[in-house]
Parts: structure tokens; C-alpha cells; sequence
């Protein structure tokens, strides 16, 4: 085991260089679309900073260049920032680009979070952006269908998935439901 | 015991032949092999199944009612339990249709009892030379019940399990019929007891394997026993035409799927397997009625057991696959069986006296 | 029948606007059957179907019946407690849903679970996964009728809960991950009861093959139902064995390789016809390969720590005279209030029914910023609205569990 120590440091080390090379060439094909392209090479990751207006131009371009489903589209809530972050882990089932995975970041108004929807460039997020509607709010502007997936309907204009949204707890000898 | 019994009836009612004939109909359609003879057996034919299928399933089957005989009174413990339960009638159903079509699908599929002959020196209540073709129309028309169970019941997926049943009945009676129709060809007659007597030499199965295998599927499909169990489809259609029965309702639309298959075997077994045979039957009850009638019971058995225990190995059907296999394989089987037939005796090779 | 009259009417009046469907004044045709949660063949979800006689022409998934909310409970918890919650949803395999999580949790600490704890969490993963396919197979046979592949899929699985029972200490939800290696060691016997559970499963695997691959209404039934071809898999997002079964050869496994699987030597098996029938076969053969994974990291398994040496130095004596005489670990107070530094991680492992994907975000306190977590079974739900129109209504049971499409795993 002591042998193959260094082989996997050395493998690592090649990987990282690897995922360098490749943010820098991204970067590239970015150029002008995305504000912060950098790699992370713990996670095996690059992730991509865009403009809320430059998500659809940045999407097609990572699509042509053959990152071809999404794994996860969500937000991260920054209140004391006033943003909600659109996080989307795009990944490809093509050979050379199965290794890595690239997270499409943009900033959104906490007031009206808006964004473009990605389901004409990757249909895998319909459901996704669906999920991610209903637990932050954020409006996917061309959406088929923007229905909630996962929550009841009491949670009709409440947004769970914010940082402000209070866990209703039950005090006692009151109803079952506070926040009706 | 029964011997002074049936001789002191005789003495009592000897005056009037015509309630003594109503009276040992009576009993013939009520007790054995009747009614109660019905009961034990689908019970016991249920107790069968699920202990068979448990076997090859790794598993004990049902153990906790009797445990000293392997569970053998589960089927009268669960038609107690049945009997026990509510009977709840949905609020938007047709009352009467929905009440009454079990009640009806049993009686018409045990109405043939009366026209089946059990053993060679007693004779069924309503017996007829036409008997087999009697039989076979009667119990044609049981399905149609099953169908009005659906559509009583205000639930689609009822619904669906009707429509179901109702392609389903179009195409697998008919080879049924055709089948047993060359059998009748064969034999030269329509009368069981003549049928039973032409088979000495070789049972029907053998005289017309086709009839046999034809018919064998249709009354698999009948009975609902896999893999046609398609009208009540568990995991698609909840419980089909049966979906909103609840109590002893249930409980009869459980139990009419084993009554068929007593019925249905019961003609098979005359038909192809040769009845009473090779007992000849005799003088007295024992020998004349017990004995022979105890044979056809041995030989309906084997031939439930045998349908039963395909639970174990086949999945469903979907609709239209089985409807394929209907019009288009069993179908032809029972019309090669049927000039099969006609070959045979015209042929020269089938003769009777 | 009057009320569900109306009801169709009041829905063909819905569908004549919905442009994805084409369905004009024949709109009166269709019945809606509600396939729900109460239904035996549904699962812990709504399934809305119309039917067109017997073609379903539009089917909507309704899930969130058994929705948790893991995310927002690990924002209020400390990161140890979140463990038990990450494997509660995905029941079946649940090892490597707690690898993923604590992966993640890893590269954010900057640590690395010493070899013989990379083996053990992969012996495990794999015992999880023969299991999983268990189930999964088990469910099809139920739903297409057989009763007896459903009670042999749930009798041969008890062989490997029992081995992981041996292993952890619980049958199903195990805990067993910690951050920096494993809670426990495997026992003596663990390694031939092992060999043994696996000789029994390949000669099983025999009789499987019998009574259920080779028989002709299952094969009626899975033939030529259910075709995902190899672009739309792809576009769809589609992932796990369903993916495999289309012709793209992608497992996490080997491509993106976490613990173990690196050193092990192992197949992926890929179909091309893309059907149900491929879909299960695919499922039995890593049920194959699964076997090879185990015998060959029990043969190549490390001796060692189970914990990483930066842990250890927290035990204390009384800690340290436990884990040195029976090899468990009790871990130090101080990791109610771990705190990893400020930062992102990203960890994604290959759980039985497919890609999951784990993504922290921390801000340097105990408790994570946000934890986002997709289950394979989530990403498959798309299925249900592109793949089911255009068959037979009973079909649908036939393709749901072909899928092998968990309903508490998709909600999470």
C-alpha cells in the first residue's frame, strides 16, 4: 500500500494540472460571457461565475462544448447579501469531459429572483427548476410547466428554502397547523 | 350409515316419487356433491395453493389457524373472517346489480352441478342427454356477471377490469367451446355417462391432445389464474371488478374464481380424463356412488393443483398480449382438434356401436 | 359514473390547451385513473395517467408524499447528525449515500480515511448495492404479477442485510461512515461468511435466470416496453443501470473513482437495446460484478487504522483502550462542534439506482451554510412524463420497475 501512496499523489497532482488546463481553455470560450472561471481541485470542479443576463449565452456555449445534462440546479440563499445564488452542476456522459463537473453560478435579486429557463438547452432540469421555484422562488421566465413538485399546498407564496423562513414549531395546546 | 338413512328416506317419502326425487336432488345439489362439497373443496384448493407457492417461494405459506395440519382450515378461518366483516356500499353504485351479481355469478356457475353426473348409478337431478352442451351454455354465462360487478361499482379502475373481462370472455370462450364440441364429436354424444363409457380404451386427453390443451388454457383464463389473471390486475387496476366488494361480498367474489375451477375441472375430468373410470360402479351407495364419486373428486384435484400451482411461475399477461394469444393460438388449436376429430371418425378409426 | 363524467369533462377542457399533447376534440376520450399513493401498484407517489382506452396518453408524476425536507434539517444541525439523516431516504442503499456526504465533508476538512476504512466503506457500498438490485428486481416481479421473483429478491437479500448486520451492527441504516474512516472493524468470521453468502448468491443467480429472465410472459411482458434510446437518455439526464441499459457506458465508478473502487478490478455491463428486458438484465449482471468487487477487496484488503490519525489524537484514554482492544470508535465530544473551514465541496458517488451528488456549502460554523443533495431517483422522475405516453395502460408497472424508481429517495 505504501507504494501506490506516491502513484496516487502523482495521478493527483496530473489530474489538478489537467483540470487547470481545462478551466483555462473554458475561460476562453467564455470569454466576455463569464465574469470568474477558476478550478477547484479538490472537488474536481471548475466553477463559472456569470452575469444574470449572460446565463443563456454561457449555457449554450458550455452545451456546444459537450456538457450535455444538469445534475442539480438549486439556490444558496445570502440574505445578508441580498442575493440568492442559482447554482447549477452541469455535468457531460462524453469521454473526456465524464471526470469533471462545471457549476454555472449566477447572482439573483433577492427581491424578484429571476432567471432564464434551461430547459430548451438541457431538458434534464425541467424538474429541477421546478423544485428550485418553490423552495426559493426564483421565476424561470419560459418554463413549461412552473408547478410545485415536492411541497403541499399550504406552502402556497412561503419559500422554504430561504433563510428567513421559520420552521414553525407547535407550542403547546395550539393547532397543528401555526402557519394557516 | 347412510345406507338406512337413504332407506329409511325411501320408505318415509316412497308414497311420492316426485319429492322423493326433489328431496335427494335436494340434498345432491346442497350437500354432496353439491354445495358443501363446493366449499370444502375451493377452500381447501385455496390452502393448496397458497401452501404449494410458498414452498417453491422459500417460505412456509399459511401455518398460524391449524398448525398441528399445516394450516389446512386457513380457507374456512378467512371465509368466517369474511363473513364477520362490514359490507360497505359505496354511495353512487347501482345497489341492486352491485349486491346481486356475485350472488348471481355463483349461482350460474353451480347451476351445472345439477346436470353433471358424479358416479355411474345415480343420476343428477336434472339429467338430460344433452347434458355436456346444457353445461357449457350455462356456464357461459357466469362471466357476464363479473362484468356487471364492474360497472355496479362507481370506480374506474373497476371499470377498466370489466372492460378487461368482457375481451377477455369474447376470446377465450369460444375456443372452449369448439373444444369441448370436438370432444362431443368424438364420442358420438352428448350424454356424460356415454362419454365416461367410450373413454375404457383411452382417456380423452390422449384420444385429442389438442381439445385438451385448448380447453385446459381456456378454463385457465376463466378462472383467472395466471398468468391470465388480467381482469384483476393487483398492481394495475387494484382488484378489478371486485375493487369495491367488502366483507362477505368479497369473501364470494374470491371464492367464485375456485368455484369455476371445481366446475370447469369437474367437466374436464368426465371429458378427458375419463371420469369414474376404471371403477365401474356397483350395487349400493358405497359401491355404486361413494366410490366412483371419489375418483372424479381424485381427478379434479389433480387437475386444480396443476392450474393452481402456475401462481408460482408465471407473471400477468398484459391485455392484449393474452387477446392475441386467444384469437390467434388457442383459437387454432381448438379448431385443429376439432377436424382432428372429424378425421378420426370419419376416418374410420373412432367407432362405436 | 356521473361524477367521474364531469371530471373528464372538466379535464379535457384543461388538456385542449396544453399544446404538448395534440389532443383536440377527442379530448372527451380520456379518463384520468389516479395511481395513487393508495394504489398497490404506485408506491409512495401519485402517478395521474389519461387513458385513451387503453393508451395512456399523458402521465404526470405527482411526488413529494414522502418529502423530508434533509436539506433544510441539516442547515440546523451539526454535521455528524446529518449522517443518519442522509440515509434514511434512500433506504435501500444506503452506504453510499453516507459515502458521498462524508466525501464531501472530507475534502472540505482536507482529510483522507486511511486504506483498510477506503476497503471496508467499499465492502459495504457493494453489500448495499447487491441488495438494492435485490429489491429492485423483487418490486418488477411484483408488479408484473410474479410473486415468486418478488419472494426470492426479498429472501436472497436478507443473506446480505444480515452480512451487513454482522458488519455494522444494524441491518439497514448503519451509520457506519464517519468522517475520516469507519466506525467499526469487520469481525473474524465476516470474511468467510462473506464467501459463503456469495457462492449462494451465484448459484441463485442460476435459478433466477430459470424462472425469471428466461421466462416467456416476463419476457412478453419487458420485450420492446419501455425503449429509452441512447440521445434521449442522455439529454434527459437519465442516470444509473437505466442509463447503462441505453448504451452509454458512464458509472462514477469509473469515471470520477472514490474510494476503493481505483484498486478494484470490476466490469460496468452495458446494453444497447434500452428496453425493460435490458434494464433488468443490467441489474443482474452488476449484481455479478458486485460479487467480483467484494471477493477482490477482501482479498486485497489492507491491514491498518480505521480512523484517521489527526481523530485518534482527540481519543481519549478511555476512547483509546476501546478502539485499540475491539476496534470501535467513540468519538470525542469535541465533534459535536466540528467545524470545517469556510468553503465549497462537491462529492458525487454511484448509489445503486445511480449518480448521487453531494454539495456542501460551509461557512465556518457547525452547522453547514446549505447542503444540496440529488438522489438518482430524482433525476429519473423525468421519465414518467416522456417515456410512459404512447403505451399500454398496463404497461406502466411493467416500465415503473423496470426503472427501479424509489419514491422516498426521490423526495428526499
Amino acid at each position: 500500500m505504501a507504494s501506490q501512496q506516491p502513484q496516487a499523489s502523482q495521478q493527483r497532482l496530473a489530474l489538478g494540472k489537467a483540470l487547470e488546463e481545462l478551466a483555462t481553455r473554458l475561460s476562453e470560450h467564455l470569454k466576455g460571457v463569464a465574469t470568474k472561471v477558476e478550478a477547484d481541485k479538490r472537488s474536481m470542479v471548475i466553477n463559472i461565475e456569470v452575469d444574470r443576463s449572460r446565463i443563456l449565452e454561457a449555457a449554450k456555449i458550455l452545451s456546444s462544448l459537450g456538457f450535455d445534462h444538469v445534475k442539480s440546479l438549486t439556490g444558496v440563499d445570502y440574505p445578508d447579501k441580498g442575493v440568492i445564488e442559482l447554482m447549477v452542476h452541469i455535468g457531460s456522459y462524453s469521454r473526456g469531459l465524464r471526470r469533471i463537473m462545471a457549476i454555472l453560478r449566477s447572482k439573483l435579486d433577492r427581491k424578484d429572483p429571476r432567471a432564464p429557463t434551461l430547459t430548451q438547452i438541457w431538458p434534464s432540469s425541467e424538474f429541477q427548476e421546478r423544485e428550485a421555484w418553490e423552495m426559493f422562488g426564483i421565476v424561470f421566465e419560459g418554463h413549461p410547466d412552473l408547478r410545485r413538485l415536492l411541497l403541499p399546498e399550504e406552502f402556497e407564496g412561503l419559500w422554504p428554502g430561504r433563510k428567513d423562513f421559520e420552521i414553525p414549531t407547535r407550542k403547546a395546546g395550539e393547532a397543528e397547523e401555526p402557519w394557516k | 350409515m347412510m345406507l338406512p338413512l337413504v332407506m329409511l328416506l325411501k320408505e318415509i317419502l316412497g308414497f311420492n316419487d316426485t319429492i322423493y326425487r326433489t328431496v335427494v336432488g335436494l340434498g345432491y345439489m346442497i350437500i354432496y356433491p353439491g354445495l358443501l362439497l363446493v366449499v370444502v373443496i375451493a377452500a381447501l384448493m385455496l390452502w393448496a395453493e397458497r401452501k404449494i407457492v410458498a414452498l417453491v417461494q422459500l417460505r412456509y405459506g399459511p401455518l398460524w389457524v391449524s398448525r398441528r395440519i399445516g394450516g389446512a382450515l386457513q380457507g374456512f378461518a378467512d371465509l368466517i373472517r369474511f363473513s364477520f366483516q362490514e359490507v360497505i356500499i359505496p354511495r353512487r353504485s347501482d345497489v341492486i346489480p352491485f349486491l346481486l351479481s356475485p350472488g348471481l355469478a355463483i349461482l350460474f356457475s353451480m347451476l351445472p352441478i345439477a346436470f353433471i353426473p358424479i358416479s355411474p348409478s345415480i343420476h343428477p337431478p336434472l339429467y338430460s342427454d344433452l347434458a355436456l352442451l346444457v353445461v357449457i351454455a350455462i356456464i357461459s354465462l357466469a362471466p357476464i356477471f363479473i362484468v356487471i360487478m364492474g360497472w355496479a361499482s362507481d370506480n374506474k379502475f373497476a371499470f377498466v377490469g370489466s372492460l378487461r373481462e368482457a375481451l377477455l370472455i369474447v376470446s377465450y370462450e369460444i375456443p372452449l367451446i369448439i373444444s369441448i364440441i370436438s370432444m362431443a364429436v368424438i364420442y358420438g354424444s352428448l350424454d356424460f355417462y356415454e362419454i365416461v363409457e367410450r373413454q375404457y380404451m383411452l382417456p380423452g386427453m390422449i384420444l385429442n391432445p389438442f381439445a385438451f390443451i385448448a380447453s385446459f388454457i381456456a378454463v385457465l383464463r376463466t378462472t383467472s389464474r395466471f398468468p391470465f389473471e388480467i381482469s384483476e390486475a393487483e398492481t394495475e387496476i387494484v382488484a378489478g371488478p371486485y375493487t369495491e366488494y367488502s366483507g362477505l361480498m368479497f369473501g364470494l367474489s374470491m371464492g367464485l374464481a375456485y368455484i369455476k375451477l371445481y366446475v370447469y375441472t369437474l367437466i374436464l375430468s368426465l371429458v378427458f380424463l375419463g371420469g369414474w373410470l376404471p371403477l365401474q360402479g356397483g350395487e349400493g351407495f358405497l359401491l355404486g356412488f361413494l366410490a366412483p364419486s371419489l375418483v372424479v373428486i381424485i381427478k379434479l384435484s389433480l387437475l386444480s393443483l396443476v392450474a393452481v400451482f402456475l401462481r408460482a411461475i408465471y407473471g400477468r399477461y398484459r391485455l392484449d398480449q393474452a387477446i392475441r394469444l386467444g384469437w390467434i393460438y388457442v383459437l387454432g388449436l381448438s379448431i385443429v382438434s376439432l377436424i382432428w376429430s372429424l378425421a378420426l371418425v370419419y376416418g374410420g378409426w373412432v367407432r362405436w356401436r | 359514473m356521473v361524477a367521474s363524467s364531469i371530471a373528464i369533462e372538466e379535464i379535457s377542457k384543461e388538456l385542449i390547451q396544453t399544446r404538448d399533447l395534440g389532443v383536440t376534440e377527442e379530448g372527451e376520450r380520456l379518463v384520468e385513473l389516479q395511481i395513487g399513493p393508495t394504489h398497490p401498484g404506485s408506491g409512495h407517489m401519485r402517478i395521474r395517467v389519461w387513458v385513451d382506452g387503453d393508451i395512456i396518453v399523458r402521465c404526470d408524476p405527482d411526488i413529494g408524499f414522502v418529502f423530508r425536507t434533509i436539506e433544510k434539517l441539516s442547515e440546523n444541525r451539526i454535521y455528524m447528525k446529518t449522517i443518519p439523516l442522509v440515509e434514511r431516504p434512500s433506504l435501500l442503499d444506503t452506504t453510499p449515500m453516507t459515502i458521498g456526504y462524508i466525501n464531501a465533508l472530507e475534502k472540505l476538512m482536507g482529510i483522507e480515511p486511511p486504506p483498510r476504512a477506503k476497503y471496508l466503506r467499499t465492502i459495504l457500498a457493494e453489500l448495499t448495492r447487491i441488495a438494492s438490485h435485490l429489491y429492485g428486481i423483487g418490486i418488477l416481479a411484483i408488479f408484473l404479477g410474479h410473486s415468486t421473483g418478488f419472494m426470492w429478491g426479498f429472501g436472497d437479500r436478507e443473506l446480505f442485510v444480515e452480512l451487513a448486520n454482522q458488519l455494522s451492527g444494524a441491518r439497514i441504516t448503519y451509520a457506519y461512515v464517519v468522517p475520516g474512516g469507519v466506525r467499526r472493524d469487520m469481525p473474524q468470521s465476516f470474511p468467510d461468511n462473506v464467501e459463503k453468502a456469495l457462492r449462494y448468491m451465484e448459484r441463485r443467480l442460476k435459478d433466477w435466470y430459470k424462472i425469471f429472465l428466461n421466462n416467456p410472459v416476463i419476457e412478453d411482458r419487458l420485450r420492446e416496453v419501455g425503449v429509452l434510446r441512447k440521445n434521449d437518455a442522455v439529454k434527459l439526464g437519465i442516470t444509473g443501470p437505466n442509463l447503462r441499459a441505453s448504451g452509454v457506458d458512464f458509472d462514477v465508478r469509473v469515471a470520477d473513482p472514490y474510494e476503493a473502487y481505483d484498486e478494484l478490478d470490476f466490469m460496468v455491463p452495458v446494453a444497447e437495446e434500452g428496453d425493460a428486458y435490458a434494464r433488468t438484465l443490467v441489474r443482474f449482471e452488476e449484481i455479478k460484478q458486485s460479487i467480483n468487487i467484494i471477493r477482490d477487496a477482501l482479498k486485497k484488503m489492507p491491514s491498518g487504522d480505521i480512523i484517521h490519525p489527526q481523530i485518534a489524537r482527540m481519543f481519549n484514554p478511555l476512547m483509546k483502550k476501546i478502539y485499540e482492544e475491539t476496534r470501535r470508535v467513540k468519538f470525542p465530544g469535541i465533534f459535536a462542534s466540528l467545524k470545517p473551514p469556510k468553503g465549497e465541496a462537491t462529492a458525487r458517488v454511484e448509489a445503486g439506482r445511480g449518480e448521487a451528488l453531494f454539495h456542501i456549502v460551509s461557512d465556518g460554523s457547525p452547522r453547514p451554510y446549505r447542503f444540496r443533495w440529488t438522489t438518482p431517483s430524482y433525476r429519473n422522475v423525468i421519465l414518467f412524463k416522456y417515456m410512459i405516453p404512447g403505451h399500454r395502460l398496463a404497461d406502466l408497472p411493467a416500465i415503473y420497475g423496470s426503472l427501479d424508481y424509489f419514491p422516498p429517495e426521490a423526495d428526499r
